[in-house]
């Protein structure tokens, strides 16, 4: 029971650590990344990266992200406090 | 290049960049107390190296990277003794540790007097500059 907990808590770390959100509206929209690489200005490697959550983008990237996959800034980089 | 690409790039130069001037630092410290040499046989090391640097800050002050929130007469002063007495004590090690012909009292005196000028006159620039930055950044606010 308790490695079920050790390791359910490891997926949640790593569910955190990665920007789930970008991953699922980009493939809703039937987009590789290298696709919104290129619709938004930047690099494959750099889109991967903020999946992953090991890239803060800037803002101006941010909101470039959020109109090419037609949603708001709030449904892809708005995370609630999960301790609450 | 995008966003990413160019702040690797800019952290890559800023480290760089450091390392350099502190290797010129390194070559001109060895040269003149290791080897012994003259000053005029590294004096253009030691020329770019300060102009280099002097710049570095001044731009710095003067496009905000270093944070100026007052300029009070206390705090200036403060730094213009420490960095006079820096001075003096360096010109001091120079001349009467590493080098044993030495300097008498008098001419010490005059060295003294040259590096409260210079470094008031810099510590002046950086004033200036940080003020002229303060300016610009208060009028695109406007």
């Amino acid at each position: 029971m308790q490695y079920m907990y050790c390791i359910m808590e490891y997926l949640y770390y790593i569910c955190n650590m990665e920007n789930i959100k970008i991953k699922l509206a980009r493939v809703e929209k039937g987009l590789s990344q290298q696709d919104l690489a290129d619709l938004v200005g930047a690099t494959r490697q750099t889109i991967g990266l903020i999946e992953k959550g090991r890239y803060n983008p800037s803002l101006n990237l941010c909101i470039n992200i959020a109109k090419t996959l037609d949603r708001t800034l709030n449904d892809l980089f708005w995370y609630e406090d999960k301790k609450k | 290049m995008d966003e990413r690409n160019k702040q690797i790039a800019y952290k890559v130069i800023a480290v760089m960049y450091f390392l350099t001037i502190i290797a010129m630092q390194g070559i001109v410290l060895y040269r003149q107390f290791a080897l012994g040499q003259e000053m005029s046989d590294f004096e253009d090391i030691a020329i770019i190296m300060t102009i280099n640097s002097l710049f570095l800050i001044s731009a710095l002050l003067y496009f905000g990277a270093i944070q100026v929130r007052r300029l009070n007469i206390k705090s200036i002063l403060l730094i213009y003794v420490v960095f006079v007495v820096l001075g003096a004590l360096f010109t001091y090690a120079k001349y009467n540790i590493f080098q044993s012909s030495g300097l008498s009292i008098e001419q010490l005196f005059d060295k003294l007097i040259i590096i409260i000028t210079i470094i008031g006159l810099i510590l002046g620039f950086w004033i200036l500059l940080s003020f002229l930055g303060k300016k610009r950044l208060d009028k695109e606010l406007e």
